[in-house]
């Protein structure tokens, strides 16, 4: 049986989950919903190119679909997924199979990480270019620049990000902390005294 | 833009992938659970055996033998179970993280909830006697077990020291002397004309003991202080 897009408007991702166990059309609904938003997340993360993140994806949703039924439906089927493209992309992040590339990141994605870690009214920080920000945001640790990836961009909250990269709230709370610290660090490296 | 959902879903259409099935999940985290249990257990078994050495030893000799209570610490310390412990609870923190759940607990929280575990179900393995047991077979059964830990006998077995441990094989009241099968089998001539007894024990055949005193030569001993030999642990003889 097809489904349309139309019968699936109106679900919620943990009923399509149980409609996609006894029907695999519902998949498709279920991937349509969160592909733009993987996609993005995945370039982010590793700074790969678009072509390496669409791989990275196809992965991402068929290891989904094979793990579907490992899916816990008290929790959120958003956390879950993007918990599955996250170790996705770090596997192949550590396997080199993403080429770097800078890529190119919204004005409002870098305001958004701005605005909540720094003091953006600040005159020093207005003289910066975005360029110049990402080049610093791109600089940080991995798990600095993710968990302000999913925190300022994804505007995950805690519990999400707690589910997303498997560690407890306190642990997240004190990474959003350093990772704040850290891109104070490498401005004032730069010479921009906050 | 390239539609990858479309793409994704005919390959999984093409290559007839399926979901794993439930029952994979469910036996994968009951695995889990299962390892996290059996760590628990074993590690109850370890501080269990802990207890017992600690009880087993006695914690007011160091006077008698000159030696600092930090020393005769650090020389009683169950060093080998201490050892399981710690590698117990370390297999059952890395099990409980891999539960569903488990990665919301601190490694703190979950170390502290494992240890108190293990020390609840140790304890009552140790009043059950089972420590006792455990450490009887191990001894007997394991090679080098003895050489290990530092165990009760050790500690009363230093004729030169002044302490020696045995079982009365003769006594000669007359005399105020008796004859002793020490731990290792080596007999000795005690004389106990002013020994303290304490508890209320009585120089009979039979009776297990220790003794303060003072080593005479290769066969004679003075005793100064007796004690009962605590717990149900039997010499090997």
């Amino acid at each position: 049986m097809v489904v349309t897009v139309k019968e699936c408007i109106d679900k919620t991702d943990e009923q399509l989950v149980t409609l996609t166990l006894k029907n695999q059309e519902y998949y498709l609904c279920l991937m349509k919903r969160y592909e733009s938003e993987l996609l993005n997340y995945i370039m982010k993360i590793s700074n790969g190119n678009k072509q390496d993140a669409e791989d990275i994806l196809q992965e991402t949703f068929i290891k989904a679909y094979q793990n579907l039924n490992d899916f816990d439906l008290s929790l959120k089927f958003s956390n879950w997924i993007f918990r599955i493209t996250h170790n996705a992309t770090i596997s192949a992040f550590r396997k080199k199979k993403v080429s770097s590339k800078t890529v190119s990141w919204e004005d409002k994605d870098l305001d958004n990480i701005l605005q909540s870690t720094l003091n953006v009214e600040n005159a020093n920080i207005q003289k910066l270019s975005y360029e110049h920000i990402l080049k610093i945001i791109n600089r940080l640790p991995l798990k600095y620049k993710e968990i302000l990836i999913l925190k300022y961009i994804e505007d995950k909250d805690y519990r999400a990000i707690s589910d997303i990269l498997h560690k407890p709230m306190g642990t997240i709370a004190t990474l959003l902390n350093r990772a704040k610290k850290a891109i104070t660090r490498e401005l004032k490296k730069e010479g921009i005294d906050l | 833009m390239k539609n990858i959902s479309e793409e994704v879903f005919k390959k999984i259409k093409k290559e007839n992938v399926k979901p794993k099935s439930y029952q994979y999940f469910a036996t994968k985290n009951y695995f889990i659970w299962s390892l996290f249990g059996i760590s628990i257990i074993l590690g109850s078994f370890a501080f269990s055996m802990i207890l017992f050495m600690f009880r087993q030893l006695d914690w007011d000799i160091y006077r008698y033998l000159g030696d600092s209570f930090l020393k005769t610490v650090f020389i009683s310390l169950p060093y080998l179970w201490s050892i399981f412990l710690i590698l117990f609870l370390g297999v059952a923190y890395y099990n409980f993280i891999h539960t569903k759940r488990g990665y919301r607990f601190r490694f703190i929280s979950i170390l502290l909830i494992s240890l108190l575990a293990s020390v609840i179900f140790g304890t009552g393995l140790y009043f059950n006697g089972f420590s006792e047991s455990l450490e009887s077979i191990f001894s007997q059964k394991i090679p080098y077990y003895n050489k290990l830990v530092y165990t009760c006998e050790k500690q009363w077995m230093q004729p030169r020291k002044g302490l020696l441990a045995g079982t009365i094989t003769e006594t000669r009241i007359s005399k105020n002397s008796f004859s002793l099968m020490d731990f290792n089998n080596q007999h000795w001539e005690v004389n106990a004309g002013n020994t303290i007894w304490k508890g209320k024990l009585k120089p009979l055949k039979g009776e297990k003991i220790k003794l303060m005193g003072k080593m005479e030569d290769e066969t004679h001993f003075i005793a100064i202080e007796i004690r009962p030999w605590k717990g149900q642990r039997q010499f090997t003889q």
